[in-house]
């Protein structure tokens, strides 16, 4: 296992993120739109959106605090996907050996952080609120989903993802065994994914879409490919703590899009939640049925 | 028993009113002058139960030298207005504020302010509302001229170069309509005339 | 901190505006991205706002040709300027077209932007839209309808795509003189608005 290896298997999983994310959110706006009778946007549209804003000019100059924060964001998404275990024959050579569940907890919420620093910086009375609205939704995604991975967890008596794939090739996938964490984490999924009833953060009626509304040309085009892969390395997580990894591309991309399409229909058919309304929920009944299953483990 | 109809009597007889106009049985107008209207307006809101104001609106009277200023009032429990309307003069009278009664007045006597020029005596902030920099003759003062001051200010564009007469454009288009459709009518009779000859 | 139009002004300083436009493939793929992802901001003046709604909802269905709103004037690539401009109106839409990234676009909508429309004579309306911000399309009309708003979009698509002719943007960065002239025509001296939040309670 040579450094080359491993850096040629980090841009391989790389670039699939990427493309496979933005078809995603293409696909997401797409049937979105069919949901609403409408033919809507063309699958690669998001990719369009994209490149044309790494195209554009900045409008504003706030000082490299501000144009930290995308990178930090970024930074954060792709690690996540790197030390997540991506195809169970690709154990050799991978990154993921190194990182453990903690780690990939920790990566996960450090993104969202430093982008909130940097539109500090900006001043800028949304975008403040947006990461406030954040930060208030944060409480109340990690507490069933915490409780699901204490779950998953001391089940398979390790926090490598590794072992926890393992233990499912042996026993079965976690989402058969305890349906009820994974419901639970599944609730919270959907909210980090940012799509409906929990979009609190990036309300584009409310806060004027949040924590971007500061963020022009570049480092928006950025921030929405960060965000693609960021979404494929949320489902990859899903995929491998509860439905015991892939073996093969097919099937990764079959389990992934499958998860996904339970966020789109979700987003689809409810709206927006309040601020409070959405913590009030994630912090009653997933956290009862997340708690509910620790019992029956 | 109509609250308007019986409020007239109570009026006239406690106030010197100019005139009792009553223009609907829930519509009327009260013209008195300008010392007695505060009074006049604090009977109204405390004894007769007109407690909302809903628009200050002012009438420019150039001939005769005078603003006309009404205060609308609507009943608190009725359905029936009232017009509390009196006269000041054009240049330089200004009026008492009725922000203490009622804080809605301010952004109406703003408005009046910007729109005519009058002054209002203990207004808190008598900036500028709907129009910003204006530094001409209040706009809805009678004898500012709307056009002459757009023709000052404003230059539009000229109309396109092929730019036609409709009307004759319509006739001449008609007119080459009617010529082709009779031409396309004598050609089929010339090929059906061919027609029969084969 | 710096912001929109001293940026551009930086860069006007710097001749650099002149580089941004250039032929070859890159640029040819560049322009295909532009045209095919634009991004809305629309700006409700007057009764043409009312236009905007049913041609991006499901009835016209603006979001087929990549077309879609925009939060923030800072993520947007078109303004819609839909309908009369009032004084007061003119120097928000000024300050929100200058805080916009390049490249950036106008479209006009109605009659009162090309000659003043229905309000012609009146005292605090704008008469012609472009003496102060560069226009790239109009859609005329009173009100021109969802159609023909989409037909605009698809005239500017095509005009992206071609670019035939300096963009607005580019106009205004090189007669900015001239644009500044005309609005402080009609806007007084200090052409930026003053955000203060005490402009209604102020005294109070």
């Amino acid at each position: 296992m040579t450094i080359l290896t491993i850096m040629g298997q980090g841009m391989a999983v790389l670039l699939f993120a990427y493309v496979a994310g933005m078809l995603y959110y293409g696909l997401y706006r797409n049937i979105t739109a069919r949901f609403q009778k409408r033919i809507g946007p063309p699958v690669l549209q998001t990719f369009y959106d994209s490149m044309k804003l790494l195209f554009k000019d900045e409008a504003t100059a706030f000082g490299w605090m501000f144009y930290l924060g995308p990178v930090i964001m970024a930074t954060g998404s792709v690690l996540t996907l790197l030390l997540l275990p991506f195809l169970r024959v690709w154990h050799e050579g991978s990154l993921s050996v190194y990182g453990d569940l903690f780690v990939i907890l920790y990566l996960m919420v450090m993104g969202p952080l430093g982008n909130a620093l940097a539109v500090g910086v900006s001043g800028n009375p949304f975008g403040v609120m947006g990461v406030t609205r954040g930060l208030t939704r944060l409480m109340g995604l990690e507490l069933p989903f915490y409780i699901a991975v204490i779950g998953v967890m001391s089940v398979a008596q390790s926090s490598d993802i590794w072992h926890i794939i393992a233990w499912q090739q042996i026993h079965g996938i976690n989402m058969i065994h305890y349906p009820l964490l994974f419901i639970a984490a599944l609730f919270s999924f959907v909210g980090f994914m940012g799509s409906s009833p929990f979009d609190v953060v990036a309300a584009p009626q409310e806060v004027y879409s949040g924590p971007r509304s500061e963020f022009s040309g570049k480092f928006l085009g950025l921030l929405m490919s960060q965000n693609a892969i960021f979404g494929f390395a949320k489902l990859l997580l899903m995929v491998d703590l509860f439905w015991g990894g892939a073996d093969s591309i097919v099937e990764l991309i079959l389990k992934t899009f499958t998860l996904f399409l339970v966020t789109i229909v979700i987003g689809v058919v409810y709206g927006r939640f309040k601020v409070h309304q959405a913590v009030d929920f994630l912090v009653k009944f997933p956290t009862l049925l997340g708690v509910v299953g620790l019992l029956l483990l | 028993m109509n609250i308007l109809a019986s409020l007239q009597p109570q009026l006239c007889d406690k106030f010197e009113t100019q005139a009792f106009d009553l223009k609907r049985d829930d519509l009327a107008q009260v013209i008195v002058e300008k010392k007695i209207w505060r009074a006049v307006m604090d009977y109204l809101k405390e004894e007769a139960g007109f407690v909302t104001l809903l628009t200050i609106t002012c009438t420019d009277w150039i001939e005769e030298e005078r603003f006309e200023l009404n205060y609308i009032f609507a009943h608190e429990t009725k359905r029936c207005d009232l017009m509390l309307s009196f006269s000041i003069a054009r240049d330089g009278e200004s009026v008492q504020t009725l922000t203490d009664r009622w804080p809605q007045a301010e952004v109406m006597e703003r408005d009046l302010h910007e729109m005519f020029g009058i002054v209002f005596e203990g207004h808190p902030n008598l900036a500028s509302f709907a129009l910003e920099n204006w530094h001409h003759t209040p706009p809805l003062r009678r004898e500012f001229d709307t056009l002459a001051f757009v023709n000052e200010h404003f230059e539009f564009r000229k109309g396109r170069e092929e730019n036609v007469d409709v009307k004759a454009e319509a006739k001449r288009l008609r007119a080459l309509k009617k010529a082709k459709a009779q031409a396309e009518a004598e050609a089929k009779k010339e090929k059906g005339a061919d027609d029969a000859d084969e | 901190m710096k912001e929109g139009f001293l940026i551009e002004q930086e860069r006007l300083e710097h001749e650099a505006a002149a580089s941004l436009k250039s032929s070859g493939l890159i640029n040819d793929i560049i322009r295909y991205f532009r045209k095919k992802s634009i991004f809305v901001l629309a700006y409700g003046t007057g009764c043409g706002a009312i236009e905007m709604p049913p041609t991006f909802t499901s009835r016209y269905d603006a979001e087929r040709f990549g077309i879609r709103g925009a939060a923030t004037p800072r993520q947007a690539d078109v303004i819609v300027v839909s309908g009369y401009l009032s004084f007061k109106t003119l120097r928000r839409i000024i300050h929100t077209y200058e805080q916009m990234a390049s490249p950036k676009y106008v479209i006009a909508l109605g009659s009162c932007t090309i000659n003043g429309g229905m309000y012609w004579d009146s005292y605090n309306t704008i008469k012609q839209l472009d003496k102060y911000i560069p226009v790239d399309m109009y859609a005329n009309g009173c009100m021109p309808r969802p159609e023909a708003l989409l037909e605009a979009f698809i005239a500017l698509q095509k005009k992206i795509e071609n670019d035939e002719e300096p963009s607005g943007w580019e106009r205004y960065l090189e007669n900015i003189e001239w644009y500044r002239q005309n609005q402080r025509a009609v806007l007084g001296e200090d052409i930026k608005p003053a955000y203060e939040a005490d402009w209604y309670t102020e005294g109070r």
